[in-house]
């Protein structure tokens, strides 16, 4: 029964991580049709920027979280303004363009903190554990998940209860329509772009005192999310959410019994097969054009 | 014919001939070796070209059919080093290491350098096919081929680095036996590779120019243009496209084998993601709608990224530089080199009668 709890805590765990990435990396998609593969570099940004404030500025983990979540948006601000903005009308190509911004971030990283791993400490707070039915589960981790419950919470009402959330599900049904009665689409699109960018950062932010940190930490992270965001559906948040939990689960038992490799080749064919018959993902009920 | 395809086939011409006149040049086995690389590299972005220049199909796991191309070579050579690293009863060293005691029953078979060079290219074809058979008769287009391709990229290679005992694992297969066919031997460091290599590039780039000059290929690029009118005229799009994403295999295939010959080992990273996104940047770069703009493509950014990672300035800025390189050419020239120079064809053999109808 203990191992049992503790393994629902790990791939809750592991869940809660992987929505903070799927989230943003959703909502772009979903919103803007631009399937981001620099978004694992978003969320390696966010790492580093936890690192850089803790070894140069001395700012701790939690103190430095609104920081990285504004510089991490701010640089996917200057992205869509840059470039995706004159891709929107060629959705193949913004794949090739993010996975060339993805790069050129990776290096760039590499070039300025060089390539061996990070470590960031854990805030001294949290980084006792704490025993919950009979299972000692480490602070940090219910601390991530409750942050993570937040923000999915927030992200909820900003979409279905804000007027820039209304103008945001209007241009994801029609742009056009919605631009004639006055919506500022480049301004929306820009924001969204910004604000996933900014999830992704805090999620690379809340890992990194759990995993070490590298320019290629990200590749790993937007694999898994663009699987949740297949799962899902593109449209559906909740539908983020409830695959996120079945593939934190998920890994967190297959890796618990079988062998890992197999696993994760098992996963990926599972993906593979539900592309084929549902792309719109196991819970939304209609996909973008 | 049309004196744009007079001049198309021209270039084409002129282009194999000077690379195979290249070996009268360069002496240096080295540089030949490299040379030889980079022209393998061309064969594969020239099959990319086919899928998804001209029939619209993004296939991010063009890396399966190189590797698994490549690894029926290895096998092959690999078999026939045994007399000089025999293990018991003539197992490659790998599997000795790995306590296998009989050879598996899929290696029997490439004993034959013949069914080697057949399965090279049957494997990637019948693995395309299938998959092709899978997605395009659901009717699954544009990004979410991109997805299953690249899903079903790690999913190979996954399963060809978690079974060490049979395929090397992640060393893959080295000390391999130099290639022999018709009683040459083809050293990796000689002109003789050299001279396989642009043949075979030659061929494969006069085989799809003119596939692509056939009613099918140019089928192929009414379905990249606009699947749904292709599908009214009552052709089955599904079955054009499999073809399209099997033939591209094919060469890619043939790419991997030839790879195998020239580097001398076969490694998962030839099926790696690295290396099949590199594929598309490649073809980007020298315009995915030119067979031998892509070809192009491959050589002068692997011979750029060759020339510029041995010099100490740029071995650590040369991914900045290609990423830089890559989002502009996305950004501003859709076509890639070849869009540009197409351009200046328009000046001299007047403007293309349909909208990328003549390439």
């Amino acid at each position: 029964m203990d191992i049992f709890i503790s393994q629902i805590a790990t791939g809750l765990s592991i869940a809660s991580i992987l929505l903070l990435v799927a989230l943003g990396l959703a909502i772009i998609y979903g919103t803007t049709g631009v399937i981001n593969m620099a978004h694992g570099e978003f969320v390696m940004l966010g790492a580093y920027s936890a690192w850089a404030l803790q070894t140069y500025a001395g700012i701790g983990l939690i103190e430095s979280l609104i920081l990285i979540f504004i510089f991490v948006g701010l640089f996917g601000w200057v992205i869509e303004r840059a470039v995706i903005r004159h891709l929107y009308d060629r959705p193949l190509d913004t794949i090739l363009a993010t996975w060339g911004i993805g790069i050129m971030a990776q290096q760039a990283i590499r070039l300025m903190a060089g390539g061996e791993l990070r470590y960031v400490q854990m805030p001294e707070a949290l980084s006792a554990s704490i025993s919950l039915l009979g299972v000692e589960i480490s602070a940090f981790r219910i601390f991530v998940l409750v942050f993570t419950a937040a923000l999915f919470a927030f992200t909820w009402c900003l979409m279905y209860r804000t007027s820039i959330g209304m103008k945001l599900r209007a241009i994801t049904q029609n742009r056009e329509m919605a631009s004639s009665f006055g919506i500022n689409s480049n301004r929306v699109y820009s924001m969204t772009f910004a604000y996933g960018a900014g999830l992704a950062g805090l999620a690379g932010a809340l890992v990194s005192p759990l995993k070490s940190v590298s320019p290629e930490m990200g590749t790993s992270y937007v694999v898994d999310a663009f699987m949740v965001v297949v799962l899902g559906g593109v449209e559906s948040l909740v539908g983020t959410i409830v695959s996120s939990a079945i593939l934190g689960q998920l890994t967190g038992f297959l890796a618990f019994y079988s062998n890992d490799t197999i696993a994760k080749a098992l996963v990926f064919l599972a993906i593979v097969i539900l592309i084929r018959y549902r792309p719109q993902g196991l819970f939304a009920t209609k996909v973008r054009g | 014919m049309s004196r744009r395809t007079a001049i198309q086939i021209g270039t084409y011409a002129i282009m194999c001939l000077a690379v195979l006149l290249v070996p009268t040049f360069v002496d240096d086995a080295f540089l030949l070796n490299k040379y030889s690389r980079y022209l393998v590299l061309g064969i594969l972005a020239l099959a990319l070209s086919l899928s998804w220049g001209y029939t619209g199909i993004l296939n991010l796991g063009q890396a399966v059919s190189f590797g698994l191309g490549s690894y029926c070579m290895a096998m092959a050579l690999k078999l026939r080093t045994i007399p000089v690293h025999t293990g018991k009863a003539g197992l490659p060293d790998f599997m000795v290491w790995n306590n296998v005691t009989d050879l598996p029953w899929f290696w029997a078979p490439f004993h034959s350098l013949t069914f080697a060079i057949t399965a090279g290219i049957a494997i990637p074809v019948i693995l395309a096919a299938l998959l092709g058979w899978f997605i395009f008769k659901g009717r699954v287009s544009g990004v979410y081929v991109a997805i299953i391709t690249l899903a079903w990229l790690v999913v190979v290679n996954l399963l060809i680095v978690d079974q060490q005992r049979y395929t090397g694992g992640f060393n893959g297969i080295t000390d391999l036996a130099q290639l022999e066919l018709f009683g040459f031997e083809f050293d990796a460091y000689g002109s003789s590779s050299f001279y396989l290599i642009a043949i075979t590039l030659t061929v494969c780039l006069f085989f799809a120019l003119a596939v692509t000059k056939s009613k099918a290929g140019l089928i192929f690029q009414g379905i990249r243009d606009h699947e749904d009118r292709v599908r009214y005229f009552g052709y089955d799009v599904a079955n054009f496209k499999i073809f399209a994403f099997s033939l591209s295999a094919a060469i890619a295939g043939v790419a991997g084998m030839l790879y195998t010959v020239v580097m001398e080992f076969a490694s998962p990273t030839f099926l790696g993601v690295p290396l099949s996104l590199s594929v598309v940047i490649w073809v980007a770069v020298g315009g995915r709608g030119s067979l031998l703009g892509a070809t192009l493509g491959a050589i002068i950014v692997t011979g750029m990224q060759g020339a510029l990672s041995e010099s100490e300035t740029f071995l650590e800025t040369w991914t900045l530089i290609m990423g830089f390189m890559f989002v502009m050419v996305v950004l501003f020239l859709p076509k890639g080199l070849a869009g540009a120079a197409e351009r200046i064809l328009d000046h001299i053999a007047g403007p293309v009668d349909a909208k990328g109808g003549v390439k």
